[in-house]
């Protein structure tokens, strides 16, 4: 049985259950984690990522890719040692205090995954001081934020002073965006870049992280 | 000057008979239907309204009387056209539904996507339709068009959630992706019951009090790239024909609309064709219906507008434009200006355009405002100025909003 191709089928398919069966078995018959992760899991997302690159996939098939990668790491991950497997920078992310929106940044974190980030999501409508106390704690390379409302975005400006005030400014890379964010306003407020869809954003976590 | 009169003389001035001067509403009606005296300019005055009256978002999204008299007192403070009583209008019917809302101070409410209410198909079986015009904020909702009918002795455009927005909000997004491809049938059946047990009484009910010629179907979720073309001809589209069939009259027109995605497509006239697909189906006297084909700004700055003049052209409808939100937010006012140029140059010509202000951020210095409807009461008037480009707009002359409503404006 090649476990491997099967889990990467599997991801590229968007097939979530089968996916974490497919996981599960092949751990139970001792497939070595550490590949089964990166030739299955990661391959996977990779292939969904160059097909949706290519223009012959819809974002709903990257979402559900995506959720079967999620699903497939989430049985693998536990058992491996610290350290074995290698992201390509870590990024924190969250839409801004006030704001329910979630499905853009639902996108982006799917497609930074794909990309092989390590994300840890916030979520919505996260108070600002969680997002400089989580910087403080995770030290993620990049902190995303996003807003989806004119009335929300403006938190984002705090955040960055927020960060400038607890001295961690220098220490990761904001970016920014959402329905109501614009470059100008990025650029005004100081981040350090502004995606104005989830392919740009990956493209500017690439370049922010120098190719980690 | 009943409705009927009104619309007559707005048809008739379209084609060429220009008896009298038009009023905003008339324009609004000849710019649907040809060439009015200048392009009409529609605006939907919103959480901008409510930001500006100082009321807050509890107030402004269930109490009919604040919510009317701080919409008509913003929009009428800048002249527009005609303006649309616009609440939380994907809200309403799942409210309705049961739904759990999530309620801020200074913003619309908004679907709590973390606990969607159809979670199994066993929920879809216990749903109960809403009483139309009883349940949750469906009162509201009649009672701000009744008032709206008293103060502009006009019917409003009355708007609804699209079946298809609806069932994705209430399933949740990646729960109705998986639904499509394991148990399409689940779908199917999700949208039967939305279209027909919720949003035809609810169109009817609407209709029945207001006597509406346009009710729109608002279809954020039936854009690109959230779902494939494919996906909305599958499982939106068949839903939408339905609905109009069940609900469209030779006086009324249903039509669906609000969804984009033409940047996100290699051939953007697939997004353009499905949007008229939207419209047209079930809809009987086609050529005398009032479509508009509404292509919104991050797609138009994309695709260019002319590509989107030509196709409303070629499909003999009316192309409708908003102006960007965060243009009008940040100005400058010469930028406001030189924007509603470009929109006049390349979209206005002979007719058939109309311009949306669909949203003013919360904030927004009224001199933008004052700025961008002096740009088009000067540059939008037909015929186009040939030296529409050396043409200059002056700085509007304006009181402050607190000072023209102590003196104009309706009491909040």
């Amino acid at each position: 049985m090649d476990w491997e191709a099967d889990l990467k089928g599997a991801v590229v398919e968007g097939d979530e259950i089968k996916a974490a069966q497919v996981a599960k078995q092949a751990l139970d018959e001792g497939a070595d984690p550490l590949s089964l992760l990166q030739n299955g899991a990661v391959a996977g997302i990779r292939e969904a990522g160059d097909i949706w690159h290519a223009g012959d996939y819809f974002l709903p098939d990257i979402i559900l890719a995506s959720e079967a990668y999620k699903e497939a790491a989430k049985t693998i991950e536990p058992l491996l040692s610290h350290g074995q497997f290698s992201y390509r920078g870590k990024v924190l992310i969250g839409a801004v205090e006030g704001d329910a929106h979630d499905i853009g940044k639902n996108i982006v974190v799917s497609l930074l995954k794909c990309a092989s980030y390590e994300v840890i999501d916030l979520g919505v409508d996260v108070p600002l001081q969680d997002f400089v106390d989580k910087v403080r704690e995770l030290e993620p390379d990049i902190l995303g934020m996003g807003a989806y409302m004119t009335t929300t975005m403006r938190g984002m400006s705090e955040v960055i002073g927020l960060l400038d005030q607890a001295g961690l400014r220098e220490k990761v890379r904001v970016i920014l965006g959402g329905a109501a964010v614009t470059r100008e306003y990025a650029k005004e407020i100081g981040a350090d870049g502004y995606g104005a869809d989830a392919a740009e954003a990956v493209e500017l976590a690439d370049h922010l992280t120098g190719g980690k | 000057m009943g409705v009927m009169t009104k619309l007559t003389k707005a048809m008739l001035y379209s084609r060429g008979f220009r008896l009298t001067e038009l009023d905003g509403f008339e324009r609004l009606i000849a710019g649907i239907y040809g060439r009015p005296d200048r392009v009409p300019v529609i605006m939907q005055p919103y959480t901008y309204a409510m930001g500006m009256n100082g009321l807050s978002a509890r107030r402004f999204f269930s109490e009919p009387e604040p919510f009317i008299h701080a919409s008509y007192n913003t929009a009428a403070y800048f002249g527009v056209d005609f303006w649309s009583p616009v609440f939380d209008f994907y809200n309403i019917e799942l409210d309705a539904l049961g739904q759990k809302l999530i309620w801020r101070d200074k913003s619309e409410p908004d679907v709590d996507t973390s606990d969607p209410l159809v979670k199994s198909e066993d929920d879809l079986k216990r749903l109960k339709p809403p009483v139309a015009g009883k349940s949750g904020r469906m009162p509201y909702v009649l009672e701000s068009y009744r008032r709206f009918m008293e103060i502009m002795k006009l019917p409003p455009m009355c708007y609804c959630c699209a079946p298809f927005t609806m069932a994705v909000l209430i399933r949740g997004y990646v729960n109705i992706l998986r639904d499509m491809r394991r148990n399409p049938a689940f779908v199917h059946r999700l949208m039967e019951f939305l279209s027909m047990e919720v949003t035809v009484p609810w169109i009817d009910t609407m209709a029945e009090l207001t006597n509406s010629s346009i009710i729109v179907m608002s279809d954020a979720w039936a854009s690109q790239p959230n779902m494939a073309p494919e996906t909305v001809r599958e499982f939106c589209l068949p839903y939408i024909e339905k609905v109009i069939r069940a609900t469209s009259t030779a006086m009324r027109t249903v039509l669906d609309t609000g969804s984009w995605g033409e940047r996100s497509v290699k051939d953007p006239r697939q997004v353009l064709d499905i949007k008229m697909d939207m419209m047209l189906p079930g809809n009987q006297l086609k050529a005398l219906r009032p479509f508009f084909l509404l292509v919104w700004n991050e797609d138009y700055e994309e695709i260019g507008i002319p590509l989107a003049r030509a196709y409303a052209r070629e499909k003999k409808v009316c192309l409708a434009l908003n102006i960007r939100p965060n243009l009008i937010e940040e100005g400058p006012p010469e930028r406001i200006a030189e924007t509603v140029r470009k929109l006049v140059k390349e979209g206005a010509g002979k007719g058939k355009l109309m311009l949306i202000i669909n949203l003013v951020p919360p904030g927004t210095p009224v001199e933008h405002v004052h700025t961008l409807m002096a740009a088009i009461r000067r540059f939008a008037r037909y015929p186009i100025a040939l030296d529409l480009d050396s043409m200059a707009v002056a700085a509007p002359a304006f009181i402050p909003f607190e000072d023209w409503v102590a003196k104009e404006g309706l009491p909040i």
